[in-house]
Order: structure tokens, then sequence, then C-alpha cells
């Protein structure tokens, strides 16, 4: 099976070519211009545009895929590749299946719906298969630059319908790399004013873990930076350690982290669902027990 | 200010609120419901059980198309201590003929029902509103004010629940006093069907309605309830909001403990938990009920206060129908008169005084006040009756005594007198 | 500007019921609007607000769609007007047909200049009927947008991105999928409510939008609840100064690895 891998970033594109030479024999990065790094045999090289947006590549992607056929393509769930993904599969008349927790070598997909209520298991009707997979699904070894054996040219075809950027600005980037750690606290509503974060900081601090939160902190509180947010429309980890502080446990939220190896939780409501999706836990006032953590593992 | 006028504004589609609209929509009026719920009887609660007679007068074989739950064909009443429960169970057919048979239900589901027939019926349903005050101009109310908008009507009808602070806006009544309203708590647990006919020993359509008095409220003006429905049972513990100040036991407690006690535990055994609601509920009779008309307003239903509570019979429901009754049949004839004032209004006090709605209210007057002021009833006589009867029935090899000195062993504890004085009381205020 | 807005409707969420085998029952979940959709028919009425013109909300669906407390919810939200092509065969859509049958109904309408979505629907949350339609109907297309500013006759988009926010001008006629972080949905007041029973509704068949070809892109193969990973649940009820010594003697273990 052929696959194309498209990806914005080096880490995805390592990650994605790894992870799906599991499933398929040939795997061809698609690279524009020089930004990103071989990492397969075979690249497609799409020649850099100037003043092009990422965007502007859509009927340049499409075409190719059109005339290579390749079962496979694997694209980075970023934004920008939603938009571009999505508008390759209206001109290829198919869909894209997004959010991909699980893919096999029979092209069988499984994704999460209903605010993670529920697993669905589908795949394409026919023609090629077109994948968003996001960090982590495919557990392997990143890949490191390769010496590229074969360098395919791509013809530019010019968009039809561009847009005009008028200005960039860098959003300051959360220093934080969750999906990575090792040890994630996770604070949710139990905590009643921001600054007690200062507290969680501490204990994150001394367990060396990284801080991630539930939604409503999020976008409703605006406590912590929305790339912080654990759960379905947000980020999905899988550390070894999951902290749960005053986390009530709603499925959109623990099924973010429910792949932790172990799951820690903080909460004084004797019923509170997370209680059963953890393996060790309290029922205190996290106002008591997280400064009692602090002092012992700090 | 909105260029649409309705000839009835009614606040509040709980049971008095839709049946007082359904009928005024029936007769051609332009009438616009109100409820502040997501939908009707998202905020409403009962226990509970409605007595059909009301709503068959006005939709006869309702029955037969309106969610209800199960017809209750068996009526138990106990008194209960921490370890003992005796009681009174009645079953029988004459419970279940059709007209003055009662059902238990679910309020979400039936409120929604009631308020889709007043929908056919031409009335105008607005959800997710809050009425937040009353239009009144020149001493009359001329409708209704929520957040910046506001509708007019030639009279308005408030059927907003127990604590209508719409009424107080009227200058209808006062803020509630803690003596008069009840807080009740329920849980509603989910058994199959199946198990709850084996348990209550009914068949798929009928049900078992059961009351307890003593521990449930630990001691205090209240008790607990248990009605079965199709598919789950709704338990739950009332207590007078007084009360509950002097008492220990916060409300949850008491649901907790009332959960665990020997005689419910098996009851609800293997249940899952669907859902938690509380409610406060009108329990101070006659003394709490308020003006009840105005120039261009009516009170109906709970806001009205009309709740009886005799400890083994407890009626809202059919209070809130037949008072949504009366309410609707004022207006249209204040409607012929064109005359929306308080004297042209009058005649709702009339209706009202006809049917078993004041006149019940005015017949137990004074059982709140005897329940209140006889505590013994929730602790002396639960235990009393527990030491009579395990005499009775426990056989301990020692000699036997005569019957009526072992009650008397117990009566003399709380006293001969007391007792008498009791019952006078009692049997005086029903 | 005449703008459209495009919204799904979904099963009320909390009402899906997962039965002991795993599949799912939606017979208590009633059909209601799908949230992120409410930020796209807030956009449009603001941007209204601002401009003159039109703002008509476009559903497509099942029969189940055409019901009078939806259409009045959306109609309290800002829209003048309501278009939907309801048909029981629209039933379980992928988004590639959803794209297309938006498409027919959106010509049938005639004259645009703005079409609105929101990110992703609530239900299935793919993220892909905006772009698609976009393409499908050949005009500029953005997704991620968090800002619309009208500007001499075209708009200027803020996009919030992974890193950036890019500021873009786009030609009309365009489709701009936005965020949740562009407004907070409007409470519908009273008189909202009640004057969106009078504004017009039109509801139409497949024949009525030119019986579009519909063939599947997506097979479903089951959708059921997962199976729950089974945790310890070691819970160490409160928190005396002996409880949380048990706790954290507990927990040590685990963190010391």
């Amino acid at each position: 099976m052929r696959t194309m891998v498209l990806a914005e970033t080096q880490k995805a594109l390592a990650e994605l070519c790894a992870g799906v030479s599991q499933i398929s024999q040939q795997v061809e990065a698609v690279i524009i211009g020089d930004q990103l790094k071989a990492v397969t045999d075979t690249v497609w090289h799409i020649p850099a545009q100037e003043n092009a947006l990422l965007e502007d590549y859509t009927e340049t992607i499409a075409a190719l895929i059109k005339q290579e056929k390749p079962e496979l393509v694997i694209v980075e769930p970023t934004k920008r590749y939603k938009l571009i993904a999505g508008r390759i599969a209206a001109m290829l008349g198919t869909s894209v299946i997004t959010d991909v927790l699980a893919l096999g070598e029979d092209l069988i997909a499984k994704r999460m719906v209903y605010g993670g209520a529920a697993i669905r298991t589908e795949k394409v009707a026919s023609g090629c298969t077109i994948a968003m997979v996001g960090s982590g699904i495919w557990e392997t070894k990143s890949v490191t630059e390769v010496a590229v054996r074969e360098e395919k040219p791509v013809q530019f075809i010019e968009p039809v319908n561009r847009v005009t950027r008028i200005a960039r600005d860098e959003k300051e980037k959360a220093a934080v790399d969750l999906p990575g750690a090792k040890i994630v606290v996770g604070v949710g509503r139990g905590i009643a004013e921001q600054k007690d974060l200062e507290m969680i900081k501490q204990l994150a601090y001394a367990v060396k873990g990284e801080i991630g939160c539930t939604r409503p902190i999020a976008e409703a509180e605006k406590w912590m930076p929305k790339e912080t947010y654990l759960g379905v429309s947000g980020l999905m980890i899988a550390p070894e350690i999951y902290i749960a502080i005053g986390i009530s446990g709603q499925i959109q939220h623990t099924v973010g982290i429910n792949r932790s190896k172990i799951v820690i939780s903080i909460n004084k409501e004797k019923n509170a669902p997370i209680f059963k999706q953890s393996d060790y836990g309290i029922v205190g006032d996290l106002y008591k027990v997280v400064p009692a953590l602090i002092k012992h593992f700090g | 200010m909105s260029d649409e006028g309705f000839d009835v504004i009614v606040v509040g589609a709980g049971l008095a609120g839709t049946v007082a609209a359904y009928l005024l929509g029936r007769e051609g009026l332009q009438v616009l419901l109100i409820e502040r719920g997501n939908y009707p009887g998202s905020k409403n609660m009962t226990g509970g059980r409605i007595y059909s007679h009301s709503l068959e007068k006005i939709m006869p074989g309702f029955a037969k198309e309106a969610p209800i739950e199960r017809k209750i064909t068996r009526e138990k009443v106990f008194m209960m201590t921490e370890k003992s429960c005796i009681g009174l169970d009645f079953q029988s057919s004459l419970l279940g003929i059709p007209g003055s048979d009662s059902y238990s239900v679910l309020r979400g589901v039936f409120d929604q029902w009631l308020a889709e027939k007043a929908e056919e019926a031409g009335v105008e349903i607005i959800t997710g509103i809050c009425v937040d005050d009353l239009i009144i101009r020149d001493g009359k109310v001329c409708g209704v004010i929520a957040g910046t908008d506001q509708i007019e009507a030639q009279v308005t009808i408030l059927a907003d629940g127990v604590n209508s602070l719409l009424a107080q806006k009227a200058g209808l009544r006062q803020e509630f006093r803690p003596d008069h309203v009840a807080v009740g708590v329920k849980e509603l647990i989910e058994l199959p069907a199946e198990l709850i006919q084996e348990r209550f020993q009914c068949n798929e359509t009928e049900g078992t309605a059961c009351m307890f008095a003593g521990f449930p409220s630990d001691g205090r003006v209240g008790g607990g309830f248990l009605y079965t429905n199709k598919k789950s049972i709704s338990l739950g513990v009332v207590c007078t909001l007084s009360e509950l100040t002097k008492g220990q036991k916060t409300v949850p407690q008491l649901m907790e403990d009332f959960k665990a006690h020997p005689a419910v535990a098996p009851l609800i055994k293997g249940g899952r938990l669907l859902e938690y609601s509380g409610h406060l509920v009108p329990e101070g009779g006659l003394s709490m009920v308020p003006g009840l008309i105005g120039n261009g307003v009516l009170v109906a239903g709970d806001a009205a206060g009309f709740c009886v509570n005799l400890g083994y019979a407890v009626r809202g429901m059919d209070f809130a129908v037949a008072s949504g009754e009366c309410a609707a049949r004022a207006v249209i004839e204040a409607n012929k008169g064109g005359d929306y004032s308080e004297s042209g209004l009058q005649i709702y006090r009339k209706y009202l005084d006809e049917s078993f709605v004041l006149q019940d209210m005015k017949l137990y007057c004074k059982f709140p006040h005897f329940l209140e002021t006889t505590p013994r009833i929730f602790s002396d006589y639960p235990e009393l009756l527990e030491g009579i009867v395990t005499d009775m029935f426990v056989m301990d090899g020692q000699p036997s005594k005569a019957l009526l000195k072992t009650m008397m062993k117990h009566t003399k504890k709380v006293g001969l007198l007391k007792i008498a004085g009791d019952a006078l009381k009692g049997a005086r205020s029903v | 500007m005449n703008i459209i807005t495009c919204f799904k409707v979904v099963p009320e969420e909390q009402d899906i019921v997962i039965k002991t085998d795993g599949e799912l029952s939606f017979d208590r979940a009633k059909p209601t609007i799908s949230a992120y959709d409410l930020n796209a028919v807030e956009a449009g009425a603001q941007l209204r607000e601002v401009c003159s013109g039109a703002l008509i909300a476009l559903s497509v669906g099942t029969g189940s769609i055409d019901g009078p407390k939806l259409k009045k919810n959306i109609l309290s939200r800002g829209p003048e007007s309501l278009a939907m092509v309801a048909d029981d065969r629209l039933k379980d859509l992928d988004t590639h047909q959803t794209a297309k049958v938006l498409k027919a109904a959106i010509e049938k309408i005639g004259e645009y200049d703005l079409i609105l979505c929101g990110e992703g629907s609530s239900d299935l949350y793919a993220q892909q009927v905006g772009t698609q339609l976009g393409q499908v109907l050949n005009i500029p297309t953005i997704n991620s947008v968090s800002k619309i500013t009208p500007s001499n006759g075209k708009i200027v988009v803020q996009r919030t991105l992974e890193n950036e926010v890019e500021t873009l001008e786009i030609t009309l006629p365009a489709l701009v999928a936005v965020t949740t972080d562009i407004n907070l949905p409007r409470i519908a007041t009273m008189n909202h409510i009640l004057a969106a029973g009078k504004k017009p509704a039109t509801v139409w068949t497949l024949e009525d939008v030119g019986a579009p070809e519909l063939s599947s892109t997506i097979e479903v193969i089951d959708t059921r609840a997962p199976r729950q990973v089974e945790r310890k649940q070691d819970i160490v009820e409160g928190d005396t100064d002996d409880a949380i010594r048990e706790f954290i003697s507990k927990i040590s273990a685990v963190l010391a690895k």
C-alpha cells in the first residue's frame, strides 16, 4: 500500500512517516520548498512560491493525489491542514476521516464522536483514504533525517481563489509540551480562584510534571491558555501519570486523559465520576491535600 | 414595548398555569404562557402522585393519553423509628375507579404533554424566559417584564410557584415564612419494571404509594415518601423549613439515612440513581393563602399556597389544576363584561369557594398548626407504637403480661392525658 | 451584505443513553442546534447590525429538523428567515454529502455574499462541512476565524492558528468557518422569541433543490461506547492527617518510578 504524508511541522512529519510505515510499505512525504527535512526515501517536492500561504498549494496537492492515486494520505491535524484536507476531499469527491485514534492496514479507522461518549469505526467507501492523525497514535520511535533516494518534482498549480494576508503575529507559544510530558497535573473547577494556581504550580514542580486543565478553566475562566486544555476538543494525552485536582471527571475531559498509565485524583465529592476512572484517589479538600503533597514531594 | 398584545398572560407552565392557559386558549382568547425553565416541567417536582378528578373534569379520559406512570391501587402509611416500621396497608380495587383514581407521575414528562395540549388549543408558549416584574399602571397589572422586554395583557395569571415573587410584587403576598414551607428532596431510582412489580406485588400498570412519618424527618415535622413509577421509584423526604434549623441532620443526611432504613433499603436495592432534585412545598395551609385577586391579576396553584398535606395524603396537583380552572373561568366571565378590575375578577373567589379547593383548605386549616405544635407525632408516637407492637409480637420466654398492662406501660411514658388531648386536637383538625 | 449561516441539527448530547451492550440510544435525545453553530449565527447577526442585507439561516437533514421549537430557536437569534432541506433520505450524511446538499440549497436561495459555518458539529466534529462547502461552491474559504470585519465590500478576518494569528483580507463571496472565540451567542429575549414565530421558514424536499447526486463517501461500520479502562479505584476517603498520609504513601510508590 502506498501512503503520502502531509505535515506542517518537522516533528509531525517524522512521527507520521514512522508511524504509518507500520501499515504501509511505501511512504512518501510531500514537502513544500525546503521548510521541512525529508524523512522518507521518496519525497514529492513542491517548489515554494513567493508570498504563498500554505493554503495556496491546495490545488497542487490535490492534483498530485489525483494523478498518483495513493491508497492513503496521512495529514497532520493543524488548522491549516484541516482546511486544505477538507478542500482536497471536496475536489476528489470524498470525505476526510479526522482525529483518528487508530488506523489499521485494512484502512478502517476509529475516532471519537458524541463528545467522547462513543467510538466510531469507519472507512472510506471508495478511492483514496485521507486521514488526519495526531501525535501519539502510533507508538514508534521517530525517524531522523535520511538521505533522499528519489526526489520527485511536482508542478505547481495556481490556486483559483486566493486570500491576501495583511498581517501575521506570532502567538505567545505555550512553552509546555503536554503530549510529551511524562507526568501531567490537571486542574478543574475545584480551584476557586486564579491565584490558587500558584499552589498547583508548586505541586507540578515538586513532582516534575506539566500542568493542564479542563475546558472551563481555559475557555470560561481563561485562567490558563487554550492550548493546555485536555479533553475531547482539546489535547489528548497519554502520560505515565495524570493527577486530576478538583476535576469532577466529565467524559469530555476524561477521554483526553484516560490513556494515561496511572490516574490519581483529588476531589471532595465522594460520588465524582473521576474516581471510577482513577487508580488512586482521595476524597478530600484539595486545599488541604495539595499543600501536604507539596510538603512531602518538594 | 412590544406591539403584541395578548388577552391573557399566564406566568408559569406548571399544572395551574397550563390548565388555565389551555381553557382560555380553547375559548378563543389570545394567551401567552411564559415558563422560566427550558421546557415545561423542568423546574417542577412532585413526590409524587396526582389525584385525577380535577384534570378528568377538564380532559375526560386523559389518563389513556397522558404520560402517567402507574395507577395507584395500594396505599401504605407508616410510623417509622430507627429500628421499626409500623403501618397500614390498604390494597383495594376501590382505589382505581376512573374519576377518583390517582397516578404516579414524573413532572418533566407530564407537564410537557400538558403544555402540548395547551399549544394545540392555540396558546403561545415561551420557555427559558424568567418574568422579573409586572407592569403596574394606576394600580392595575397591565402585563409582564422580562429583562428589557415588556408585554401587555388585559389580565395576568400568576402561577409561578411556591416562592412567587410576582405575587409579592403585585402586593398580594409577603415573603413566605419558614414554618409555611417545607423542603422536599427526591431521588429517582431506576429499577426494571418486573422487579418493581415483584417487590410491590402489582401488575405493570398499577403501583403503590407509601408515606412514612417519624424517622425520615428525624422526629421533626415532615416525612418520607415512596411512589412506584413504571421503571423507577420516587423516594424522598420532606421537612418543614423552620424545623430543619432546629434539627441536627442536613437534608442530604436525612435522605441517606432514610434510604438505608431496613424497611426501605430492600425496596430500592440494585437501583441506579437517575436524578436528584429538591423543591419547596407549601405547608402552611389556609393561613399562607395570600391575596388571590387584584386589578388585572389572579394567583393560582402553589403560588396561592393551594396544598394540603395530611400525612396519609398529599395533595397539590389536583388543587393546582382546579384553581387553574377557576382562574380561567373567572377570566372568561370578566372578559364578557370587559372588566378585569379586582371587582370584575372577584368571581374567581366564588368559584374557589364553591369547589373543593377552598372548602378543603378551610376544612384542614388547623392541621398544619396541629402538626407543628404536636411534635410527639413524629417522635414519641412512633416510639410508643413501636413499644406496644414489639411487646405484642416478641416472645422472650418470660411469663406474659396482660395486653392492657403492656399498653399502659408505654402510654404512661408519653402521658395518657397528652395522648387524649392530641387525639382530640388531631380529630378536630381533619 | 447578504449572509447565509449554516447550522446542523444534532441530538441533545446529554440525553444520549449508552445501553448495556455499548450501543447508543437516541430515543430521549431531542433535536437541538449544534452548539458551535450558535457562534456562526451570532456572527451573522452581529454583522447584520453593521451592514444592510439579509441573514438567512440554513440547515439540511431528515424530517426531524422541521420542528416548530427548533425553528423558533434559530429564528430568535437574529436571522430574518430560515430555509431547510428536510428529507428523510438525508439520514446520516457524511460531510461530502452534506456539502453537496447545502450547495444545492444555497444555489436555490440565489444571491449571497458570505456563508458562515461553525468549526465543526458538536456531535461528530469532523470539522469539514464548511471547508468542503466552500470548495464545491468554488469561493475563497477560510477556517478558524475569530473575528470578522466588513471592509469596503470585502471582509478582513482574524484567523487564530496554533502559533500565530494572521489577518487576512478576503474578497466576497466567501465562506468563513468561525471558532467559539469569536463571540458569545445571545440569549434570546421574550420579544425575540415571540417575533421568531412570525418569520418566514421555507422547507424544501430534495427534489425542490434539484436532487443532487448523493452517494456515500464514508462507510460507517460501528458506533459504540468504548470499553472502560479498568482502573484500580483505590480511593482513600476523608482528608484527615492519617488519610492524607495513607494517600501519599500509596502514590509515592507510583511517583517514584
